[in-house]
C-alpha cells in the first residue's frame, strides 16, 4: 500500500479514472446542470447547406453548449459525451465482471478438480484464447436480433470471447494454492471441494486476479469502442465514444472537436486505467512485473 | 516430435471444426434469409421460394452443415444454369452475393492484408527492439521514462484512435501523404509502401509497446544473469557483451512472439482495414456479416483459425529451437 | 447517403439522379460529341459492380455502368432537364408501337447493331435476354416483367423451361412482340432495364456469364472482379452512327469500387480524370462550395426522384385513426430530418410523397401546413381533439443510416414527436432484413422510416406499389405499407395504365397523389439531392433528367 501511495502514475491514474467513474454515475445529474440532454436536437445551430456543421468557432462551443454540438444533429456534445462514458464504462466493467467470475469458476475447477476434468477444461481454454475476438463478436452481434439490450448484450458477447486469460491464471494459482499446508490441513479436517474453493483458495486467488482484471478493463473498453466504431455496438440515440468516434469519421475537416473531445476521454480515461493496473501490478503481484500486458 | 505434431493439427482440426459448427448454429437462430438480398426489391414469395432453392437455402441446416463438409472434403458441383460448376476441395462454398469461390475470394484478400501485418510487424519490431535496448541498459534515465510512458501510451490508444488522428494530420491537415487506398506490390512497390505507410504506423504504435516492454525486460534480466556477470569479470568489453549475450537472450522469446503477431494482425486488422478502406481479409468479413453472406464469414472464420493455430505451432517449434531447456509435449 | 431501390446493387443502378437544371458546367458549352474520343476515365465508387450479369442488375434507364456494356431496346434520353426523363430508342427504331389498347408492344431491332464479336443482335438473342431474367439462378432483376407478360409468373428460366416465354414473339430477326396481361403506357420507360439486353444463346454460361457478359454497347470488358474492379475497352463492333445517344468518348474506362466516400471525395480533387458514380459530396467537400472557390466548377447537382417518408400501418391502433396521423403530420420536424440526411444540400424538406420532378406529375400540396420545423402546439390541439392523450408509438428503422431510414432520421423524428407529447419507442431492425420485416404485415409495425425511389421518371411505378389495395402482399414483399384499398384509387390506376400519353398521364397522377395525401396514408419527409464531385479535365458532365447524375457515356476526359 505505501509503494502505491509513492507512485505518481497509480494516484494520476487513479484520479482520473476516479472522476470518469463519478461522471459517468452522475452523467444525467451533469447534463442536467449544463442545462442540457443528449437527445434533444438544436437544428438551429446548424449550417444545413455545408452539410451541418455547427455555426460558431470550434464546434459551436458556447456558454449553452460547453464542449459545443453535435454535427448534423446539433444535440449537445458535452451531455453526449458524459452520457458516452456511461456507456463505455459500463459496458467495459459489466464484461470485466462476467470474465472474471467465470474464469474464477472454470479456473478453480480446473485447478481443483481431477486429471480429466482439468485436461479438458484446460482445452476448452485454449479454444477460448485461440478465438479471434474481434471477427467473432462482429459475427456474433450482427446475428442477434437488434432489439435486445445492447449495452448488455455487449458486455456479454466480450466476456464469453474473452474470460480465458482469467481462466488460465486462475488455474495455475489454484495449481500452486493447493499444495499449500492449510489447504491440505483443511482437506484433512473433512471439508468438501466447493468449500476448500471458497474459504481456502479464494482468499488466496484475490491479488493476482484483481491486478489481471486492472488489465482486462482498458481491454474491454477498447473492444467495446472498436465494435461500436464499425456499427454493431450500442444503438442511437445512446452515445458511446467509440460510436462518436465512428461518425466524426466524415467530420475530419469540417469539425476537429467531433473528433477531439470523445477521441482524448478515450484516450485518458485508458491511460488512467493501465496506470491503474500498472502501480497494482507492482504492489500487489511483484512476480508479474514485467508480464507482457495481454 | 511427430507425436506433438498429429495432436497439434489434431487440436486444430477439433478447434476449426467447433468453429464453423457455432457459426452454422447461430446462423440457424438468426431471423435473416440471405435469399431476400439476392432476390433484390419487389420480390413475389414464390419468386423467393425458387431463389431460396437455386441457392441451397431451402435445405435444414443440418444437411446444408452436412454439405459443406463434404464439400470441404470432396470438393462440390454446383448448379449454374446450362451446366454445373465444380468446386474443388477444399470448397468453402460460393459467396451468396457476388457467386464467386470464397477460396478465390480468401486469395484475393489475403495479399492484402498480409502487406498489412508484415509492415507493421517489421516497423513496431524495430522500433520496439530500439527502444527496447535503449532504455533495459538504463544508460540514460530520461529515455527509460519515454519509453515507459509510451509503452503505457502504446495501450491506452486503440488503433483507430490513431488512425483517425493520422488521417487527420497527414492527409486532411497537411496533405503530405494522400488517402490510403491499396495498390498491390507487384504493380507499384513504392506506391505500395506509400499507401500503407499510416495503416503501418497506426498498427506499430500499439505493437511495438509490447515488445519494447519485452525487450527491455530481456536485457535487464539477462543482464543479472551470472554468465553476463562472468563475463564482466573476464573484462570482456561491454559492448560485446551486450551485443552478443545481452540482447541475444533478450530477442529469443520476441522471435517466437512475431509468427502469431503476423497471424492475429492478420485475421484482426478488422479496424485497421476498415479505417483505412484497404480491402483486406478484415473488410471481407464486416461485407459479408452486413450481407449475411454465410459462406464468406464462415470462410474467413476458418481461414483465421488455421492461421492462428498454424502460427502458434511454428512458435512452439521456433520457441524449441532456439531455447533448448523447452521441449514439445 | 447511399440510396438504393434495391438491397442488393445499389450502387449500380439507381444511383444518383439529378434532374438537369444545376450543374455540370464545365466546358460543356464548347462540348463537341465528334472530336472528345481519347484518355483513360477512372469511376472510383464505395460499392457496385457486385454482378455485371444483364438479368441479375436493377437499374433505372439501364445504369450508368451497365449501360456502357449494353444496349437495351430503349434507354433513357440522356438530357438534362425534362427532356432527359423521357425513354429514347436504343436497339429498338422507335419507342414500340402499342396495340389491344396497350397490351402488345410491337418492337423493330435497327440492322446496324452487333454484339462485340460481330454477331448481327437478332429479336431472339433479346428475347433470350429476358428469358434468362426469369431463371432462380440469375435473381436480383426488378420484378415488372412477371407482372406484366401474361402468364409468364411461373415462368423458371431458359434452362428448366427451354420452350421459352409464349408471350414474347419473334416473327422475324427484327422484330419483337410483347403480349401484356393488362395495359401498360410505361412500357417504353420498362424496356429500359438491362433485362431487356440482348444475350447470345450459344455465349451463356448460366452463372457464369457474368464473368464476360458479351457486349452490345461502346465498351467490352477485359477483367472484372466483383465490388473490387471492372475494366472496360472499346467494342471494335459498335459505331456512333448506329448509336447516337451513346458519345463514348473515353478510351478505356476503369472502375474501382470499394473505396470509403472520403476518399473518393478527396481524390476527385486531386485526379484529374475521375469521376463517380455513387459517392455523394460529404461536410468536407460542401465546406468549400458554393465560395466561388475551384471546386464550384467540378460539381454536378442533380436530383434522382426519391422521397424519405414514415409509414403508417393503419390496420394498427393508433393509426387506424386519421387525426393521429393528422397530428403527426403537423409535428414532424422536417429541418432535422433534412440535418440527419446530411444536410439542405443534399435533401429538400417534402409535404408530397411525389418528389418534385414534373415527369412524375408532382403537384404541390401541404394539407398538414407546420412550416419546415413543425407545429408542436397544433399536433397537441388535433390529438386532444381526437381525444387522445398521453400517446405513445412504437416506430421502426434500420439499424444503419445509410438508406436514410436508419437511427439519425428516426431519432430526428422521435424528437420532434417528443415536442408533441408523444413518446416515441424505437425498433431497430437489421439493415439487411428490414425492408422483409416491413414488407411483411405480419411482422409490420405500426410506423416505419421508409425511402422509395422511382424505377423509371413517371408517376406509376412511384405510387402504384405504395397505394395500389391489389398489391397488398401477405406473404412478404409489400410495400403498401398503409394496407390501404380503396377501388376508387385502383380503378383510377388502372385507367392512367393505359395511357400512353405522358402529360395527361402525369396530370392524373399527381392529381392521385394529392388526393391519397389528404389521408394522410405517409408522411413524407424529403426528397433526395445529389451533388457529385468530378476531376478537373471532365468535361460535359452534366446530370441528365432521369437519374441525376453525369452520364458515363458522354463524358470525356480528353
Amino acid at each position: 500500500m505505501r509503494a502505491l501511495r509513492r507512485d505518481r502514475g497509480f494516484l494520476f491514474g487513479a484520479a482520473v479514472a476516479l472522476l470518469m467513474v463519478l461522471v459517468a454515475v452522475a452523467a444525467p445529474l451533469l447534463a442536467a446542470a449544463a442545462g442540457q440532454d443528449y437527445t434533444t436536437y438544436h437544428d438551429n445551430l446548424l449550417d444545413s447547406a455545408r452539410g451541418g456543421v455547427p455555426l460558431g468557432r470550434l464546434g459551436g462551443i458556447s456558454g449553452e453548449h460547453w464542449l459545443g454540438v453535435e454535427p448534423g444533429t446539433g444535440r449537445d456534445l458535452f451531455a453526449r459525451v458524459v452520457h458516452g462514458a456511461q456507456t463505455s464504462l459500463g459496458v467495459a466493467v459489466g464484461a470485466t465482471i462476467l470474465q472474471v467470475l467465470l474464469g474464477l469458476f472454470v479456473g478453480t475447477a480446473a485447478g481443483l478438480g481431477g486429471r480429466w476434468a482439468d485436461a479438458i477444461l484446460t482445452r476448452l481454454v485454449d479454444l477460448v484464447l485461440a478465438l479471434p475476438i474481434l471477427v467473432l463478436a462482429i459475427s456474433l452481434l450482427a446475428i442477434v436480433p437488434s432489439n435486445w439490450p445492447r449495452p448488455l448484450l455487449l458486455a456479454a458477447v466480450i466476456a464469453v470471447l474473452g474470460w480465458g486469460g482469467t481462466a488460465r491464471i486462475t488455474r495455475s494459482e489454484t495449481l500452486t494454492l493447493r499444495t499449500r499446508d492449510y489447504v491440505a490441513a483443511a482437506r484433512l479436517a473433512g471439508a468438501g471441494w466447493s468449500r476448500i474453493a471458497r474459504r481456502e483458495i479464494l482468499p488466496g486467488l484475490t491479488a493476482p486476479v484483481l491486478t489481471y482484471a486492472a488489465l482486462l478493463l482498458p481491454t474491454n473498453m477498447v473492444v467495446e469502442a472498436g465494435l461500436s466504431f464499425l456499427g454493431v455496438g450500442v444503438r442511437p440515440p445512446t452515445p458511446s465514444w467509440g460510436q462518436m468516434l465512428s461518425s466524426a469519421t466524415t467530420w475530419f475537416r469540417a469539425d476537429p472537436m467531433y473528433v477531439l473531445v470523445p477521441g482524448g476521454l478515450l484516450f485518458l480515461t485508458l491511460l488512467s486505467f493501465v496506470l491503474v493496473a500498472n502501480g497494482l501490478r507492482r504492489a500487489l503481484d511483484p512476480r508479474q512485473r514485467e508480464v507482457l500486458l495481454q | 516430435m511427430i507425436g506433438y505434431l498429429f495432436r497439434r493439427i489434431g487440436g486444430a482440426v477439433l478447434v476449426l471444426f467447433g468453429l464453423s459448427l457455432l457459426l452454422y448454429g447461430l446462423f440457424y437462430l438468426a431471423p435473416s434469409d440471405p435469399a431476400i438480398l439476392t432476390c433484390g426489391k419487389g420480390c413475389t414469395p414464390e419468386r423467393l421460394a425458387e431463389v431460396r432453392h437455386a441457392m441451397g437455402v431451402d435445405d435444414p441446416i443440418p444437411a446444408q452443415y452436412a454439405h459443406f463438409l463434404t464439400g470441404l472434403v470432396a470438393g462440390r458441383d454446383y448448379p449454374a444454369g446450362p451446366a454445373t460448376r465444380h468446386c474443388p476441395a477444399p470448397c468453402l462454398g460460393y459467396s451468396f452475393e457476388t457467386d464467386q469461390p470464397v477460396t478465390t475470394l480468401l486469395l484475393d484478400r489475403l495479399p492484402v492484408s498480409a502487406s498489412l501485418a508484415l509492415g507493421a510487424e517489421v516497423l513496431s519490431l524495430a522500433a520496439g527492439i530500439g527502444a527496447g535496448v535503449l532504455s533495459g541498459l538504463r544508460r540514460y534515465r530520461w529515455l527509460d521514462r519515454i519509453v515507459n510512458g509510451l509503452v503505457l501510451a502504446g495501450y491506452a490508444v486503440p488503433v483507430f484512435l490513431v488512425g483517425l488522428l493520422l488521417l487527420l494530420l497527414f492527409c486532411v491537415q497537411l496533405q503530405w501523404l494522400p488517402f490510403p487506398s491499396y495498390v498491390p506490390f507487384t504493380t507499384d512497390p513504392l506506391a505500395w509502401a506509400q499507401n500503407l505507410l499510416l495503416p503501418w504506423v497506426a498498427l506499430a504504435v500499439i505493437q511495438t509497446a509490447a515488445y519494447a516492454r519485452l525487450t527491455r525486460a530481456g536485457i535487464q534480466e539477462t543482464l543479472s544473469e551470472d554468465y553476463i556477470r562472468t563475463a564482466r569479470a573476464y573484462g570482456l568489453p561491454e559492448r560485446r557483451i551486450i551485443w552478443r549475450r545481452a540482447l541475444r537472450g533478450a530477442l529469443l522469446p520476441l522471435v517466437t512472439l512475431t509468427a502469431i503477431d503476423l497471424a492475429s494482425i492478420m485475421t484482426s486488422a478488422v479496424l485497421t482495414e476498415t479505417m483505412f478502406g484497404l480491402p483486406g481479409v478484415g473488410q471481407l468479413l464486416v461485407g459479408a456479416v452486413n450481407q449475411i453472406d454465410l459462406p464468406v464469414v464462415v470462410g474467413v472464420t476458418m481461414l483465421t483459425g488455421v492461421l492462428i493455430v498454424a502460427a502458434n505451432t511454428i512458435a512452439d517449434f521456433l520457441y524449441a529451437a532456439v531455447d533448448p531447456r523447452v521441449e514439445l509435449r | 447517403m447511399r440510396r438504393a431501390l434495391t438491397l442488393v446493387l445499389p450502387s449500380l443502378l439507381l444511383l444518383a439522379a439529378c434532374d438537369g437544371g444545376g450543374g455540370g458546367t464545365s466546358a460543356s458549352g464548347a462540348f463537341d460529341p465528334a472530336t472528345c474520343q481519347g484518355g483513360t476515365l477512372s469511376v472510383l465508387n464505395q460499392g457496385g459492380i457486385t454482378h455485371l450479369d444483364p438479368a441479375r442488375l436493377y437499374t433505372s434507364g439501364g445504369g450508368n455502368i451497365p449501360s456502357l456494356l449494353f444496349r437495351t431496346l430503349t434507354t433513357r434520353n440522356r438530357q438534362p432537364g425534362e427532356a432527359g426523363a423521357k425513354p429514347a430508342p436504343d436497339l429498338a427504331t422507335d419507342l414500340g408501337t402499342p396495340s389491344d389498347g396497350a397490351r402488345t408492344w410491337t418492337y423493330k431491332l435497327r440492322a446496324d447493331v452487333f454484339f462485340e464479336d460481330g454477331t448481327p443482335i437478332t429479336a431472339a438473342d433479346v428475347k433470350y435476354g429476358i428469358e434468362r431474367s426469369f431463371a432462380p439462378e440469375l435473381p436480383g432483376g426488378a420484378p415488372y416483367l412477371r407482372d406484366w407478360l401474361q402468364d409468364a409468373a411461373s415462368y423458371q428460366g431458359p434452362y428448366q423451361q427451354p420452350e421459352g416465354i409464349k408471350a414474347i414473339e419473334t416473327p422475324d430477326d427484327r422484330t419483337i412482340v410483347f403480349k401484356l396481361s393488362k395495359p401498360e403506357g410505361d412500357f417504353p420507360f420498362l424496356a429500359t432495364a438491362t433485362q431487356f439486353a440482348p444475350v447470345p444463346k450459344a455465349k451463356d454460361k448460366g452463372v457464369g456469364y457474368e464473368a464476360h457478359p458479351v457486349s452490345s454497347g461502346p465498351y467490352m470488358v477485359e477483367s472484372y472482379a466483383p465490388k473490387k474492379s471492372l475494366i472496360l475497352v472499346r467494342n471494335p463492333h459498335w459505331t456512333t452512327k448506329s448509336d447516337t445517344l451513346r458519345y463514348a468518348c473515353p478510351d478505356r474506362i476503369e472502375v474501382t469500387a470499394g473505396l470509403d466516400a472520403a476518399v473518393i471525395n478527396q481524390r476527385l480533387i486531386s485526379e484529374p480524370d475521375a469521376v463517380t458514380t455513387d459517392a455523394v459530396v460529404g461536410p468536407e467537400q460542401l465546406a468549400q462550395l458554393g465560395s466561388g472557390g475551384p471546386l464550384d466548377k467540378q460539381v454536378a447537382r442533380g436530383e434522382f426522384p426519391a422521397t424519405y417518408y414514415l409509414a403508417f400501418n393503419t390496420k394498427n391502433a393508433p393509426f387506424d385513426n386519421q387525426k393521429v396521423r393528422e397530428a403527426l403530420s403537423y409535428a414532424v420536424n422536417r429541418t432535422s430530418v433534412v440535418n440527419a440526411l446530411g444536410g439542405s444540400t443534399v435533401a429538400g424538406a417534402s409535404t408530397t410523397f411525389l418528389p418534385p420532378q414534373k415527369a412524375l406529375g408532382y403537384q404541390q400540396y401541404d394539407f398538414f401546413p407546420a412550416g419546415d420545423s413543425g407545429d408542436a402546439a397544433k399536433a397537441k390541439a388535433v390529438l386532444a381533439e381526437a381525444g387522445v392523450s398521453n400517446l405513445t408509438i412504437e416506430l421502426a428503422h434500420s439499424n444503419e443510416d445509410g438508406n436514410g431510414y436508419g437511427p439519425k432520421v428516426a431519432a430526428a423524428v422521435q424528437e420532434a414527436f417528443k415536442q408533441a407529447g408523444v413518446t416515441v419507442k424505437l425498433t431497430a431492425i437489421d439493415d439487411a432484413t428490414y425492408r422483409d420485416v416491413t414488407g411483411k404485415p405480419a411482422t409490420e409495425r405500426g410506423a416505419s422510416l421508409q425511402y422509395w425511389g422511382a424505377d423509371w421518371p413517371s408517376g406509376g411505378p412511384f405510387l402504384i406499389p405504395i397505394f395500389d389495395g391489389r398489391q397488398i402482399i401477405t406473404a412478404g414483399g409489400n410495400f403498401n405499407l398503409a394496407q390501404y384499398d380503396d377501388p376508387q384509387v385502383n380503378a383510377e390506376i388502372d385507367a392512367i395504365n393505359a395511357l400512353t400519353d405522358q402529360s395527361s398521364a402525369q396530370q392524373r397522377w399527381g392529381a392521385l397523389d394529392a388526393k391519397v395525401g389528404a389521408l394522410a396514408l405517409t408522411i413524407p419527409l424529403a426528397h433526395e439531392k445529389d451533388v457529385f464531385l468530378f476531376g478537373k479535365n471532365v468535361k460535359n458532365a452534366v446530370p441528365d433528367g432521369w437519374r441525376g447524375t453525369y452520364d458515363l457515356a458522354r463524358i470525356s476526359v480528353k
